[in-house]
């Protein structure tokens, strides 16, 4: 049996730190947001013959004056082209400008949101945060509504949001660490992650708590809490790391031959999914005990 | 033995079920019995816009000049409309429907497969909207007034009459026309007109020409006013008799300043293509070259019209296409039988085509393009097969670790597992035959794939429990039953929280989210389905007492179970 609750100081000082960090980069960084949140259009462009150089487009293109126009290169036959557009008809000429130019192109792609859209996506995003929360936290109460002794069930309730939180604010911090380095975009499918990776969570942190609960249910009143906490997170650990292990497994498959479209959702489950079992080993069982133990204090 | 005889129809069930599963799924094993193969390979999954190739196009619908109570009505309206054009169009299962924004009114239209994307939106795009308009107040601002005019035309006539007296005098005449005719069709040719027969010009030229007795070479003494300006005349040549007689001239044009025709300011008078009953050609005005196309009012639009045209006699009323006008004509009576008619210049094709466009329908509402997914056929093709590949790879590692950790529950894990791959292929194909088809998009896949590790949870669930009740020295069957009763509750509440999760992100509605979020919530669903019976099932039918001595089997250590039955 290993004595996790033991090493809780450092799971604090390691989430703490990490937790930190992440909401100064958040702060400081902020997400780079996708034509999902600012509107825009997003064109893929495939080239028969060779691939012009950036600048080149560019230059196709300068006349039409786009806002903030970024060209990158995909695959080895293919141009990203984003900028941020009025109206349709911009994409209509951008296409005819860059089709008259180049010959045999294909429109790969395209991605295009008006602002009011992209207004609209933003706070219906928001608004599924806000309500997942909602219900995750509705949930666990009602999930740990039998517990009351020796830590109330709504500290269980406190627990799990609270690990949750870190996970999620981690994933948010790596994407704005690669956000500001590596330009990556965050949009629709990065909230999707985001409340995949809540459901995730929590998912985990229920099974490690409900052996809690079960322990104490008909545990003899001898074992100290956080022998029993303890003790409930051995049981559990095994499964915790297989399970873990097969949906990182997964992950990762997505994440290396799923695509280019799909790498960076896959990218973000894996964070959130990774932090997210560490978090429930290591952290939510760990408040759990410290709650206690400031209980005993009092 | 009832117990053993129930145990043994369940667990024949279970291998009926993962029959079926993989024949569905895979129809290529029975090639060789083509009926079964042929009502089998008929099941597809509905493949989403984003593996197919296709476009989905979100319009904004502009209601704010309808009146509040008939937006539904016009909604419904734009929707069939579309939908007929888009039938036109030759596209299979088009998806168009409409939904409620906030205030917001949005047509959705989704087509799939479609080739040239963009060839495909301009036919939804070439929207027909008609509108009648009546004349407003004038736009004056490019009038010049009548004396400057008047002044500028006197130096023109002068300037005529100079140039005319130099060509009178000898100068060259085609020198002449090229310096300073502004006859833009001929002064680089030295006003050279070519050979024309009588007829051909304005009146006072023509009479000039044909009736001024001028020799070969003579030009004509008096500088001709006509419409367009002053002209100096010169006779060059002639030849043919009669009828046939031709005349070759060449002339110098100091052109008239007029000022532009009024612009007109037309407004908005309500009446457009939605009050339309139909159209069509009609050549009985003008003739076989040039059509008009006759228009029908139904009872609103008759009404409309009659007091439209009863309020604007002398007028002029503008016929808008798609914000063009396309002819403004006068209006002579008030006009109550609902009928009109617009003579624009067009060709026989153009008039059959515009019938056609305003019998599809004229849009009751303008749209707006505000969001638009679009994927080449080609690049879903690619997609498809990533995406599949991964799955591939991710279900092949799983079932490495799974065999290599949990060694004979592993394997029977794996069954599981295979059987409910196979149970969410035949649920995808199976629900095209429901009102509650489920399209696979590549989110879905992400899905699919996240969902196979999932659904091994609960079975590790299961069998970590299990081996737990094993080494407390329970055995094997009561064991497994109290792994199962224990292992329920984690797997329904943690399971419980996905879906609530998944079902918010359907709310959130986007199409990336929808599909990923619906394959989730049904892989859930199914992996909970298969944990409980299938794996039990398999596990209570195939697992006895026989494996007691083999406990490795099942990744149990002999001494560990001793160990716990000395405590």
């Amino acid at each position: 049996m290993y004595n996790i609750i033991s090493k809780t100081k450092y799971a604090y000082i390691l989430s703490g730190t990490l937790t930190i960090l992440s909401v100064v980069s958040i702060f400081v960084w902020g997400l780079k947001f996708g034509i999902d949140f600012t509107g825009g259009t997003v064109m893929e462009v495939k080239f028969a013959q060779n691939v012009p150089v950036n600048q080149d487009v560019a230059d196709v293109l300068r006349d039409l004056n786009l806002n903030s126009l970024t060209i990158q290169g995909k695959g080895a036959d293919s141009l990203l082209i984003s900028y941020a557009s009025v109206d349709d008809s911009v994409n209509q000429t951008v296409w005819s400008d860059i089709s008259s130019k180049y010959a045999d192109t294909t429109q790969s792609a395209v991605n295009y949101r008006d602002s009011s859209v992209s207004a609209e996506l933003k706070t219906k995003s928001l608004w599924a945060l806000f309500w997942a929360a909602v219900g995750i936290m509705a949930f666990i109460a009602w999930a740990f509504r039998k517990v009351s002794r020796p830590v109330q069930s709504w500290k269980y309730g406190a627990g799990a949001v609270i690990a949750l939180i870190h996970d999620v604010l981690i994933t948010i911090g790596v994407f704005s660490v690669l956000g500001h380095f590596k330009g990556i975009e965050v949009g629709v499918p990065f909230i999707a992650a985001l409340l995949t990776i809540l459901g995730f969570s929590v998912h985990d942190t229920i099974v490690v708590y409900d052996r809690t609960r079960e322990n104490l249910l008909k545990g003899s009143s001898k074992e100290a809490f956080p022998d029993v906490v303890n003790r409930s997170l051995n049981e559990t650990l095994v499964r915790s790391i297989n399970t873990s292990l097969t949906v990182i497994i997964t992950l990762l498959a997505l994440y290396i031959f799923g695509g280019d479209s799909i790498k960076n959702f896959a990218l973000a489950l894996l964070i959130g999914v990774t932090f997210g079992t560490y978090s429930s080993i290591f952290v939510a069982s760990a408040l759990l005990v410290t709650s206690y133990k400031l209980q005993l204090k009092k | 033995m009832t117990l053993r005889r129930r145990l043994s129809i369940k667990f024949a069930l279970v291998l009926i079920l993962a029959l079926t599963v993989g024949l569905i799924s895979y129809p290529k094993t029975v090639s060789r019995i083509p009926p079964v193969y042929n009502a089998l390979n008929k099941l597809k999954i509905n493949l989403g816009l984003d593996l197919q190739g296709g476009i989905h196009l979100e319009y904004k619908a502009d209601t704010s000049k309808i009146d509040s109570s008939k937006i539904d009505e016009s909604m419904q309206a734009v929707q069939d409309v579309i939908a007929r054009r888009v039938n036109a169009f030759g596209v299979a299962e088009p998806t168009i429907y409409t939904t409620k924004s906030g205030s917001d009114r949005r047509l959705i239209v989704e087509l799939a497969g479609v080739k040239d994307i963009n060839q495909a939106k301009n036919l939804i795009k070439e929207t027909p909207f008609l509108e009648f308009k009546a004349e407003g107040s004038a736009d004056a601002s490019q009038q010049i007034p009548q004396n400057v005019l008047d002044q500028m035309n006197a130096q023109a006539k002068q300037k005529a009459e100079d140039l005319l007296k130099k060509a009178l005098a000898g100068e060259d005449f085609a020198q002449l026309a090229k310096d300073n005719s502004e006859d833009p069709g001929s002064k680089d040719n030295g006003g050279d007109l070519g050979f024309v027969k009588k007829g051909a010009f304005v009146p006072e030229f023509d009479k000039v020409l044909f009736e001024g007795n001028l020799k070969d070479g003579e030009i004509y003494n008096q500088v001709v006013e006509t419409q367009f300006g002053w002209h100096i005349i010169k006779k060059i040549e002639q030849r043919g008799e009669g009828d046939n007689l031709e005349i070759h001239a060449a002339h110098i044009l100091i052109a008239k300043k007029a000022n532009p025709a009024p612009k007109k300011n037309y407004v908005s008078t309500g009446l457009t293509g939605k009050n339309l009953s139909s159209a069509t050609v009609d050549f009985r005005n003008q003739g076989l070259s040039e059509p008009e196309v006759a228009l029908k009012f139904d009872s609103d639009g008759t009404k409309l019209f009659a007091d439209l045209t009863k309020n604007n006699i002398g007028k002029s009323i503008a016929i808008y296409l798609d914000g063009q006008i396309i002819s403004a004509p006068t209006v002579q009576a008030e006009i109550t039988n609902g009928e009109a008619v617009i003579t624009g210049n067009f060709s026989v094709d153009e008039a059959n085509n515009l019938v056609k466009r305003l019998n599809e329908g004229a849009l009751p509402v303008p749209i707006n393009l505000v969001s638009q997914e679009s994927v080449d056929a080609t690049l879903g093709g690619v997609s498809l097969a990533t995406s599949l590949k991964a799955g591939f790879i991710g279900l092949g590692l799983v079932v490495i670790f799974m065999l290599s950790y949990y060694r004979f529950l592993g394997l029977i894990a794996v069954f599981a597992l295979l059987i409910y791959t196979g149970l969410m292929i035949s649920v995808f194909k199976l629900s095209s035959l429901t009102p509650w088809s489920i399209t696979l998009t590549l989110p879905g896949i992400a899905g699919f794939i996240l969902s196979i590790g999932m659904a091994v949870d609960a079975n590790i669930l299961i069998f970590e429990r299990t081996k737990e009740e094993i080494r407390k020295g329970r055995n094997i069957l009561g064991a497994l039953d109290e792994g199962f009763k224990r292992a329920w509750t984690s797997i329904r509440d943690g399971n419980l929280s996905s879906i609530l999760t998944s079902f918010i992100l359907i709310e959130l509605g986007t199409g990336f989210v929808k599909g990923f979020a619906v394959t989730l919530i049904v892989g859930v669903l199914l992996s909970m389905f298969t944990a409980v019976t299938i794996s039990r099932t398999l596990l209570k039918y195939i697992l006895g007492e026989w494996i007691s001595n083999k406990l490795w089997l099942v990744g149990v250590k002999q001494e560990d179970v001793m160990e716990t039955n000395k405590k």
